[in-house]
């Protein structure tokens, strides 16, 4: 009995053992016997957050696509949560076991190029590459000239307005308002007041939309920091930006627009659907949204983000994800592969049809505007994006301050609170940055 | 040293080989990464391509240059300075009510230990639901007594307020352990103090805290940790888990995950991390040392 016990105890220890400081020998076999399946095909791990909808039963179907298409490799997905797997990908790069493929976000590639996450593709993208994409989409890849990435989706901002209360305010498709003061007047035409409580609001800028996108859109599609890292955030135009934001703030007054909001939290009804809200100011993915639950006589059109003034130009703002091969990765040559099948003009075709994204390629929107399968206003959105990326501004996290907002949202916030001015609120967001900046170096 | 006799050393042998699984899940699993991030505390650690030593850096700029490190600590301390003394009190009196030998009282005890049951996550969204400053139940409630209750979760001035009152009402798992010992405490001294004319605030004060005492002090030190480690409620209730409305709900360990996973910088984390362990073992330690003044264990030697 008391032998039994030991072998037990000396057992259980060893394990123990095993599992602390054995695992980087465990991992490099497990690495390496993956690499190939039986029947000599090339294993890749490709980690991605699109787990349920459109989006995870397109990329699917183009796996196998992949997959068929050729007996060299083979793509094995896997879906990792939103909230997990850019930090789960961190811990794995840092443990030596990264995955082959991944999806990142498109602000902070240089940042992880820095730190050495991502694998250099110089090796592997040729010249005619980068061409197919929308040029400020490519720009946030390289670092240092060589790209460490591939753009996939994007998105732009624009505002979505309500046809059937436009034409009840009789206000005509060429009165779509183009400028600031254009918004103001169209927007007050829309409202509509039941003694002294708003039942319509023609337009709040900040619903959703940033104050940060008014205010690139106001500063010559400068945002906070400009193209060579120098921060601008107590510019005159953005202050009379936030000077505009609180004018509206003003005039519906802080208890109706709190009040609305939190009943667009509760996300029980969409404001825009409902028509208490009669333009929207959002990422042109709500139309994705607005096929889903909007009714079928349900009349929208979309207008790009009106200009400050008359030839400030229509700044909008965007995003969107790039394909990395993390750094560490066991083939980056057979991960490339894969990447430039999933940014062919095709593949990105087949991708936004299917989930309305809009797409890295412009060779893929221009055809996705002509695409067959999609309805009229299907087609119009992807016009729409098209145009709208010649004023799309991406904003990459600068290398010597990357949590930046932070400080800037403080401000913001205060501005809109009221406890500062907006240009007290930007001079001191100004002096907060540079004083991370400053740290940094 | 006292030389100790074969089967006591025979004894300890085995009791080391029992408790060999903990000690070696410690080594590998806290001491080991406690020590990488003293380590790394003095370095420039970036987690993949750099690891530098700086010296002292990272501690002059936390305490000189970072705004937001006092910010998060001011926030921090605020929480904790509220939350702990706010909770052991409301635990201690939830116990004593739930304490009464009345028909259905095993029912009210499960509903007031339900919150600790439920899952962070969905406890944080409902509170969202019911902070909400116009629709939400809580203002509703307090409109019925003309109270046009504040924006919560909207003004920065009534966030961390709002995250105390949360965490009063989940603090069923500290009342069970209070219920726990009420019901060792001896019917005869409540009978005995009966028989001289105590009434019930005197048995409470008399009897009941000090035989408590011990839990109570478990459960401030607890707290107390747990308290300075809040994260996930800033993580969660606020917009894109940023610390707002102006950063009030920036708590110590958000901005020290923002270091570490928006900026990657690991080293500047890891000397943060060590900020705070610093202050909780001196917190820690000092409790201890009061200990002996207020904490009350019977059978014990006086001590």
């Amino acid at each position: 009995m008391k032998k039994l016990l030991v072998t037990g105890v000396l057992a259980s220890t060893a394990l123990f053992l095993l599992g602390g400081c054995g695992s980087s020998s465990a991992k490099s076999n497990a690495a390496s016997s993956s690499e190939k399946t039986s029947d000599g095909k090339k294993t890749i791990d490709f980690w991605s957050f699109w787990g349920s909808g459109a989006r995870k039963e397109v990329i699917e179907e183009i796996i196998d696509d992949y997959n068929q298409s050729q007996d060299k490799i083979q793509v094995n997905y896997k879906y990792q949560p939103w909230g997990d797997i850019w930090t789960k990908s961190l811990s794995a790069i840092t443990a030596g076991n990264a995955p082959d493929v991944i999806v990142q976000d498109i602000n902070s590639v240089a940042q992880r190029a820095e730190a050495q996450q991502a694998t250099n593709l110089s090796k592997y993208v040729d010249e005619e590459t980068s061409k197919d994409f929308y040029p400020q989409l490519w720009d946030t890849v390289e670092y240092k000239g060589d790209p460490y990435a591939i753009p996939f989706n994007t998105d732009t901002q624009v505002i979505f307005y309500n046809k059937k209360l436009f034409k009840e305010a009789g206000i005509a498709e060429k009165d779509l308002p183009t400028t600031w003061d254009e918004l103001e007047k169209t927007a007050h035409q829309l409202d509509k007041k039941d003694k002294k409580e708003f039942t319509r609001i023609g337009f709040y800028p900040l619903w959703n939309l940033g104050a940060d996108v008014w205010a690139l859109n106001a500063d010559n599609g400068t945002s906070w920091f400009d193209q060579d890292d120098k921060i601008k955030i107590d510019t005159k135009n953005k202050v009379e930006a936030l000077e505009w934001i609180q004018d509206w703030q003003d005039y519906y007054g802080k208890d109706t627009i709190n009040k609305l909001e939190a009943e667009f939290g509760s996300g029980v009804s969409d404001p825009f659907i409902s028509g208490l809200v009669a333009m929207r100011a959002q990422n042109i993915n709500y139309y994705s949204s607005l096929m889903e639950n909007a009714p079928e006589d349900f009349d929208f059109g979309v207008i790009p983000l009106p200009e400050k003034e008359k030839g400030s130009g229509h700044w909008s703002w965007g995003g969107g994800f790039v394909l990395e091969v993390p750094y560490g990765a066991k083939d980056p040559e057979a991960s490339y592969d894969f990447i430039k099948y999933l940014s062919s003009p095709e593949v990105q075709e087949k991708f936004g049809e299917k989930s309305f994204d809009i797409m890295a390629s412009k060779t893929a929107n221009e055809n996705l505007v002509k695409n067959e399968q999609l309805s009229d206003k299907g087609r119009m959105i992807y016009q729409m994006a098209d145009e709208n990326f010649k004023n799309t501004v991406i904003t990459p996290v600068p290398l010597a301050a990357p949590d930046y907002t932070t400080l800037v949202n403080e401000q913001i916030d205060q501005i809109l609170l009221g406890t500062k001015t907006p240009k007290e609120g930007l001079a001191d967001a100004q002096k907060a940055v540079e004083n991370l900046v400053k740290q940094n170096n | 040293m006292k030389r100790l006799s074969i089967r006591k050393k025979k004894e300890a042998r085995w009791a080391y080989l029992f408790i060999s699984p903990f000690i070696i899940g410690f080594v590998v699993f806290m001491l080991g990464p406690m020590l990488f991030s003293v380590i790394g505390s003095f370095t420039d650690y970036n987690l993949t391509s750099k690891m530098n030593f700086i010296g002292l850096a990272n501690f002059r700029r936390m305490f000189l240059h970072d705004d937001l490190f006092w910010k998060s600590l001011y926030n921090t301390v605020y929480f904790v300075l509220f939350n702990v003394p706010l909770t052991t009190i409301f635990s201690v009196f939830l116990a004593t009510i739930l304490n009464q030998k009345i028909r259905g009282i095993s029912i009210f005890r499960t509903m007031f230990y339900l919150p600790a049951v439920l899952s962070g996550v969905a406890v944080y969204i409902l509170w969202m639901q019911l902070l909400s400053p116009s629709a939400g139940l809580i203002n509703t409630f307090l409109g019925w007594f003309n109270i046009s209750g504040p924006a919560w979760l909207f003004d920065p001035n009534w966030t961390k307020p709002a995250l105390i009152l949360m965490k009063i009402w989940s603090s069923g798992g500290a009342m069970l352990l209070y219920l726990a010992t009420l019901q060792n405490v001896p019917r005869s001294l409540y009978e005995s103090a009966a028989i001289d004319g105590a009434g019930v605030w005197g048995k409470f004060k008399n009897i009941t805290l000090p035989l408590i005492t011990p839990i109570i002090f478990y459960d401030v030190i607890t707290s107390t940790i747990g308290s300075f480690q809040i994260f996930q409620e800033a993580y969660v209730m606020t917009k894109n888990g940023t610390g707002g409305p102006a950063n009030s709900l920036l708590f110590y360990n958000l901005h020290m995950w923002n270091k570490a996973f928006v900026a990657f910088d690991m080293g500047y984390a890891m000397a943060m991390s060590m900020i705070l362990f610093l202050i909780v073992l001196v917190l820690t330690f000092i409790n201890l040392k009061l200990a002996p003044r207020w904490v009350y264990y019977s059978g014990g030697d006086g001590k």
